[in-house]
């Protein structure tokens, strides 16, 4: 086994596998909290843009500067945490050239909003103004702050939405990519492998008794594979998707029920070469029953070859759910790379350019699917030699 | 064949859930002319009446009107499948032809950059997801370079004249088109170059190199005509996944075809739409195995005397 350990695949789906168990505790927010401006860019993508900022203010620390030196940010929004309001103090906003501006009162349960007419008329602009751009006219040193007399207990936030976020961006919904990336993982790994191990159950059962069994059994199980192999997937699983529910165990099972077909033929190639072994043809004369030898004998011989199309099977099952959800046939509570590329076109990653929504999740099933490719050549590879050898006795 | 597809089409979407009268009509509908609605739909009857009614309308190609758009759905599918055809039977000409032939070249040149690549595509088509590189294409060269359109089949409104209209569909098409044959020319070429190499390998070759042929007659004569059957096998097989892929191409790239037709149906529960073009959509894989099966006669001369010996 030390040469799986020099295969790039194990390692890549060992890493895989500790993000999707533990990926989510790396982000503040659960992925499908909306946590900065729709369409924000990457972090590292476009300096000259704001990153979005969150200014708290407390009476320990009542006062922050902040050096701009960016165009306004694409919004302004301001609340109050207190437990009761304070008369006679206020926020008050200072820009580089010293000028001042209260823009709000330590009341209670106070939101504010750049938006807001109240607020904009506050700062002395016209209904159709913009705060954000009257509260940042240039770059330089600003400083908000608590100004008044008098004690007071909480919390002022002050957000400035930025045009970028994170490691990879936001979506149309504001919500972090890189937290959906992560979600995304888990549900990739969970259908490829289930699916495929229910897939593989259904296929080595058939593929076994057909080949065992043999006469009218195998020819009625043969007939059933070929129809099926025949039948274009797509169409039926999106029928069936639509008939059954979208939900994630719902979409394992419909995708293992159509997908065992490849498994049962190689299965039952093989025990039809194994069959009449001599030493399984002893076992029968000695009165060994079927049952007995199908899954003492049989199944351990077939089991290298079983464990190399398992793998070779997963890489299908990923991109039959991805394209399911691509099509808009998934659960959409269900966060699935499948799903984050629905929504990068049906909701306008085009137009915005928003190039950073398509690639991460498509990049993640090409990147899974060729993991699962070259482990399931590597287990092939070792399991050809052996079977070589029990096939030719 | 036929049989199993009609039984698997008629349970698929007769066991769909909802009322699919109830979508057709207002809900202040009354009884009596839900009822009405049933029966002139056929609903009212049991199932398996219901299910010879539907055998006999659908090898009539009678397929009904559809719930969502009113008009009768043969129509609705004659519009959309040369649509289909075109963009399928285009894009796999393509990639089986580039796929045959690097293919071949790969198993020629062992070792070299080009059997490398070979090796990669393949690799590539067997893990990329068709839509996402779809996506990538249209973002690239729809998007970013306008230089093809971003969904449709024809222009709104088309341009007058035969050559025009025809340039016209050939730029929507393009797009679509090289998507699928970039998609599928790579598996292509991978198969050809593993059984060719396979093929190289045996003893005809090498008595064919020890009687002095000269190299291309080798490759040709002797290796091809040995990789055709095999090939076709894989075509058979490969069909089902093309036909699916319809599906998500026309999608993508908003086409009018049997595919997006399909998805439209299915998700607005319209049965006999979905119904139909399932049925279509199954008719073409099974047409195209039909087409393969002659097609074996014609590459393997072992398959042509077996029959005539039975015949």
């Amino acid at each position: 086994m030390s040469a799986l350990l020099k295969r790039w695949s194990f390692w890549s789906l060992l890493a895989l596998v500790f993000i999707a168990i533990f990926g989510n505790r790396f982000f503040a927010a659960p992925p499908e909290a909306e946590v900065a401006a729709s369409f924000s860019k990457p972090l590292w993508l476009d300096r000259s843009l704001p990153p979005t900022r969150e200014i708290t203010l407390t009476p320990e620390e009542p006062s922050v500067t902040l050096e701009w030196a960016y165009p306004p940010p694409a919004a302004f929004s301001l609340r109050t945490d207190l437990p009761e309001s304070a008369a006679g103090l206020s926020v008050v906003w200072r820009r580089p050239d010293g000028s001042e501006l209260t823009l709000a009162p330590l009341k209670k349960g106070l939101e504010v909003d750049g938006r807001d007419m109240a607020f904009k008329r506050a700062l002395g602009l016209t209904p159709f103004g913009d705060a954000a751009g009257a509260l940042f006219p240039g770059s330089g040193r600003y400083e908000v702050s608590v100004k008044g007399e008098g004690p007071w207990k909480g919390s002022v936030k002050i957000r400035l939405e930025g045009g970028r976020w994170g490691l990879l961006g936001t979506d149309q919904r504001g919500r972090d990519i890189a937290a959906l990336f992560v979600a995304g993982v888990r549900v990739s790994l969970l259908v490829g492998i289930f699916a495929t191990l229910i897939a593989t159950f259904l296929g080595t059962s058939v593929g076994l008794l057909a080949g065992y069994a043999g006469g009218w059994t195998d020819s009625l199980l043969m007939r059933l594979v070929d129809l099926l192999l025949s039948i274009p997937l797509l169409p039926v699983l999106m029928a069936l998707a639509a008939f059954w529910g979208k939900g994630l165990w719902q979409l394992i099972l419909i995708l293992s029920v159509f997908s065992w077909m490849g498994t049962a033929r190689t299965i039952r190639a093989l025990t039809l070469t194994l069959r009449d072994v001599p030493y399984i043809e002893g076992l029968r004369g000695l009165g060994a029953p079927s049952g007995y030898i199908l899954r003492r004998h049989l199944l351990p011989e077939t089991l290298p070859v079983l464990l190399a199309t398992m793998t070779l099977g997963v890489p299908g099952a990923i991109l039959s759910e991805a394209g399911l959800s691509f099509l808009g046939l998934s659960d959409p509570r269900v966060i699935s790379w499948g799903r984050m590329l629905h929504e990068a076109q049906s909701f306008g990653a085009f137009t915005s350019g928003a190039w950073w929504m398509l690639l991460p999740p498509g990049l993640g099933i090409a990147f899974l699917c060729l993991i699962f490719l070259d482990l399931g050549k590597f287990l092939e590879e070792r399991a050809d030699p052996r079977l070589l050898s029990g096939g030719k006795p | 064949m036929l049989a199993a597809v009609l039984v698997l089409n008629f349970l698929l979407f007769r066991m769909m859930p909802g009322d699919p009268v109830a979508s057709i009509i207002d809900p202040n509908f009354s009884p009596e002319a839900k009822a009405a609605l049933s029966r002139m739909y056929g609903l009212d009857k049991s199932l398996p009446v219901q299910f010879l009614l539907y055998v006999k309308s659908t090898l009539t190609f009678d397929f009904g009107i559809s719930f969502l758009t009113g008009r009768p759905v043969l129509d609705e599918l004659r519009s959309r499948l040369p649509n289909t055809v075109f963009l399928l039977g285009t894009s796999l000409l393509i990639s089986s032809f580039l796929g045959t032939w690097l293919g071949m070249a790969a198993a020629l040149r062992r070792g070299s950059l080009l059997e490398k690549g070979v090796l990669w595509s393949g690799a590539v088509s067997f893990s990329f997801p068709s839509f996402f590189v779809q996506l990538l294409l249209l973002m690239a060269f729809a998007s970013a370079l306008p230089l093809f359109p971003l969904r449709g089949t024809l222009s709104v409104p088309p341009p007058p004249g035969g050559w025009a209209l025809a340039g016209d569909y050939l730029w929507h098409m393009a797009l679509p088109v090289f998507s699928l044959s970039l998609l599928g020319f790579g598996g292509w070429a991978l198969y050809v170059r593993n059984l060719m190499v396979k093929i190289l390998g045996e003893d005809f070759i090498l008595l064919a190199r020890a009687r002095g042929l000269p190299r291309k007659n080798i490759v040709w004569r002797h290796a091809f005509r040995t990789l055709l059957p095999p090939l076709l096998t894989i075509f058979l097989l490969s069909l089902p996944g093309i036909v699916s892929g319809a599906v998500i191409t026309e999608t993508v790239f908003s086409l009018h075809g049997v595919g997006r037709f399909l998805l439209e149906a299915v998700t607005g529960h319209d049965y006999p739409a979905a119904g139909a073009s399932f049925f279509l959509l199954a008719l073409l894989t099974i047409g195209a195995n039909l087409l393969s099966d002659l097609l074996y006669g014609i590459t393997d001369p072992r398959v042509r005397l077996d029959r005539g010996g039975r015949g």
